[in-house]
């Protein structure tokens, strides 16, 4: 049998960097093959071709075994190639009908009651329930990522592309997406699942490619390997666990009193210390309302009830501005909504908290400690870029990330509020920003890590907070905790204590 | 409440712009002797008929997340060139002239379109340019004579005013009704037609556009392109009213055009609004520049400085009725 897809021998050439070197990937109908690799280890690149967004620059892609020339992203549809991302690719001003079939050629006059009948059996084939005229801008991102799904099945599609599309769901929205891709892949669809997370990866996937470096490493059935394996592959060489905690830091000042915080039909009675020098994780599902905490010790969300007291005193903000000049910074979940200005340079992006540091006398920006700041911060993160004038946007996602943890960080904060501190980032990555928070608290400062990935949160927090429903359920301290009592606090399946 | 959650958003926009229409006419028939009237009615409606084509070019070109600022200059180009070749040749049939209008407004488009589309060019620069470039092919192609009503035949000067129907004391000449006509023609295949979606689907999210394998150049080049059409029939229009004809003719109506379809609620960084609304954004701007004059309150000198902050104060007011009225939307779909 022919794959339905393949790649040849293919590589990629940006002016002189290679993306993609003599890489070779066979695809067959009905089986979900899962693509894993670190962040800038081609994946995008590959995806891109597969997809007629970009063309090979040696080598072959091939179609049912004739060797095919994917000129856009028509061209692709056309094979049946389409693909997915964790950032939806949806028209906001549309609606769920429009949206699906707006890649649709046939037929000048749109016949709107046949559209919404034929969406709603696309919807209900992925066993999704979705109002059709609903405008795409106000669904979920797992509604958006079934619209798009709902898309490429109204077109046939024969290969589907999934780029981490669980990155940013919920645990039972993902499970639901995976098991959308099972019974695509059951219903003869070949199916690219890729992603992050290995679990996840074992559970759905039957074949499992590893790339690297722009480089294919290997091809296996998911039975012949295990996780170890797997990364050691991605980044060629063993990891350190990286999802072993180190000891506390914690000393015996109470840097921060929650007692009883409220917002009223947000979250209800928050109440807990922490110390000095300690890692306080929040877990809970999405929903949970954990990030309207971090909001409200911020500033940025109006509390209706309850006490903070602060370095020994009662603290009552109202805005960024004053948490920030209290020593307190919030990295958000959103690095590109809220947290970096993407077409300015790292440095920018870095002072951009702290500016009134860098004037001279006559206010003027002094350039030269900008960027000596700046440097600083890349070499201590590894951030990985020749120079700090680069935009930010040009990273990759974890090094994004650094800049982001580095801009907070430049304000010398007491208190570091993390959201979602590694979403969409590599295992390297992930490592080092978990080294550079637990650098920040043995260095005297305080974290409070927002996270939905459990291993983390397992390996970030000295004593772990667990939220439903915007009701905290429980604070547990590390020793105690496991993904198994994390989740049925945060699923509701135990009660809170 | 159940009515409101059943209508679409764009037609709740529409919706909110005639309550403020509603309450600007209330407001002037309060302070102006003698405001409500068959007069009111024909002035607006006769600049709104050139305004309304030119609003409706620059919506589809909005839509895109582009705009076009040449509008002016193409109306004042196509007025003026088919004024001359109707002079030379008084008895052209009409249909040819009016083809002859459009297709000059569709050629000078087709180079916006083409300068943006396929040369890249931000639309805001390219049009700024040909902007004083259609300008000036006007002063070169006039040799500083103007066209006048004299020279002109009298089925075109007399078309705009022919009265074709009324409703009470409006009565609805000509030129405003073929402009409304057109307006509708090209709102119905704005929602109707397969390839129209496809202009919005580039202004909502050019990324995915992309991805959705639909050829963003062609239909922003298509967009540009059919703006100049509209020009060109504006010309047409602005010829048969006016029938005297300088090199300043069409003098900022880009930013007029660009008025309308705002206050209109078209999004200007695109994705989202209509023409209709455009049309009624059309009407609202005229209404308070020809109430204005009429209101002694004001005086001349600050006439200018009002109308701008009654345009502010009616996008205000739109935006947040809608809003308001969006969210009540969601409440009620939430609550289901």
């Amino acid at each position: 049998m022919n794959p339905v897809l393949a790649l040849r021998g293919v590589s990629k050439n940006f002016g002189m960097t290679a993306a993609l070197t003599d890489m070779t990937l066979e695809l067959f109908t009905g089986e979900v093959h899962a693509i894993v690799g670190e962040n800038g280890a081609g994946k995008s690149t590959m995806i891109k071709i597969m997809t007629g967004i970009h063309q090979p620059s040696s080598g072959a892609v091939e179609v049912d075994g004739a060797a095919v020339v994917l000129n856009g992203s028509k061209a692709a549809r056309l094979r049946g190639v389409a693909a997915i991302y964790q950032e939806p690719m949806v028209f906001p001003d549309l609606d769920v009908t429009e949206n699906i079939f707006i890649s649709a050629t046939s037929g000048l006059l749109l016949n709107r009651p046949a559209m919404r009948r034929r969406a709603r059996e696309l919807i209900a084939r992925i066993g999704m329930t979705l109002d059709v005229d609903r405008i795409a801008s106000g669904l979920s991102l797992a509604e958006q990522q079934a619209v798009e799904i709902a898309r490429a099945l109204s077109q046939d599609v024969r290969v589907l592309i999934m780029d981490e599309p669980t990155a940013s769901l919920s645990a039972h929205e993902a499970t639901e997406l995976r098991r959308i891709a099972r019974a695509l892949a059951e219903d003869g669809v070949s199916v690219v699942y890729i992603s992050h997370r290995l679990e996840e990866v074992f559970e759905l996937a039957n074949r499992v490619s590893v790339i690297r470096d722009g480089k294919h490493i290997s091809t296996k059935l998911i039975t012949e390997t295990d996780p170890q394996t797997l990364i050691a592959e991605m980044v060629g060489r063993e990891v350190g666990n990286y999802f072993t905690k180190m000891p506390s830091t914690a000393t015996s000042e109470t840097l921060l009193s929650v007692q009883g915080l409220g917002v009223d039909g947000v979250f209800q009675g928050i109440t807990f210390d922490l110390k000095r020098g300690e890692v306080l994780a929040m877990a809970g599902l999405i929903g949970a309302r954990r990030t309207d905490v971090a909001l409200a010790l911020f500033g940025m969300l109006k509390t209706t009830s309850g006490t903070v007291t602060y370095k020994g005193a009662p603290l009552k903000i109202t805005s960024s501005r004053e948490a920030i000049d209290n020593g307190i910074a919030y990295v958000s979940e959103d690095r590109r909504k809220m947290g970096l200005a993407m077409a300015l340079p790292i440095r920018w992006n870095i002072t951009l908290a702290t500016l009134q540091k860098y004037l001279s006398p006559l206010g003027l920006i002094n350039t030269g400690a900008e960027v000596a700041t700046a440097w600083d911060y890349k070499q201590k993160l590894n951030i990985r870029t020749p120079n700090t004038d680069i935009a930010v946007g040009n990273l990759s996602g974890g090094n994004q990330q650094k800049v982001m943890l580095a801009k907070w960080l430049n304000m010398a904060p007491d208190l570091l509020i993390v959201d979602e501190p590694t979403r969409g980032i590599d295992v390297g990555a992930k490592a080092e920003v978990h080294a550079l928070i637990r650098a920040f608290t043995a260095a005297g400062g305080t974290a409070l890590v927002i996270s939905s990935d459990l291993p983390e949160v397992l390996a970030l927090g000295d004593r772990i907070l667990v939220m439903r429903e915007g009701r905290q359920m429980a604070i547990i301290d590390h020793a105690d905790a496991s993904q198994e009592s994390i989740m049925a606090l945060a699923t509701g399946q135990k009660d809170a204590a | 409440m159940g009515l409101i959650s059943r209508l679409s958003p764009a037609a709740l926009r529409i919706l909110a712009l005639l309550a403020v229409l509603a309450i600007v006419i209330l407001f002037f028939a309060a302070q102006i002797e003698g405001y409500l009237n068959g007069r009111l009615f024909n002035r607006i409606s006769s600049s709104v008929a050139i305004m309304a084509l030119i609003a409706t070019g620059q919506t589809l070109v909005i839509l895109t997340r582009n705009i076009d600022l040449s509008v002016g200059s193409m109306v004042g180009f196509a007025a003026f060139a088919t004024g001359s070749i109707i002079t030379n040749n008084p008895d052209l049939n009409p249909l040819i002239l009016l083809l002859y209008s459009a297709a000059v407004g569709t050629a000078f488009g087709m180079v916006n379109g083409a300068l943006v589309a396929y040369a890249r060019v931000p639309s805001i620069i390219v049009t700024l340019a040909t902007m004083a470039l259609y300008r000036s092919f006007l002063v070169e192609y006039s040799d500083a004579k103007s066209i006048t009503t004299s020279g002109l035949p009298a089925w075109l000067t007399d078309f705009p005013n022919l009265p074709v129907f009324s409703i009470g004391a409006m009565e609805f000449r000509a030129g405003f009704t073929a402009s409304l006509v057109v307006v509708i023609l090209v709102h119905l295949c704005l929602t109707q037609l397969r390839p129209a979606r496809q202009l919005f689907a580039v202004g909502s999210n050019p990324e995915a556009a992309d991805m959705a394998g639909i050829d963003a150049k062609r239909v922003v080049f298509a967009a540009f392109a059919l703006s100049g059409l509209m020009a060109g029939l504006a010309g047409f229009m602005f010829l048969a009213r006016f029938g005297t004809i300088t090199v300043v003719a069409g003098l900022g109506f880009e930013l007029k055009s660009v008025a309308s379809s705002v206050v209109g609620g078209v999004n200007i960084f695109g994705g989202s609004g209509s023409v209709i609304g455009a049309f009624l954004g059309a009407i609202l701007v005229d209404l308070l520049e020809t109430s204005l004059v009429r209101w002694a309150v004001v005086s001349e000198f600050w006439r200018e400085a009002v109308l701008g902050a009654l345009i502010l104060a009616a996008v205000a007011t739109d935006t947040l009725l809608s809003r308001r009225l969006a969210k009540l939307r969601a409440k009620k779909g939430d609550s289901k």
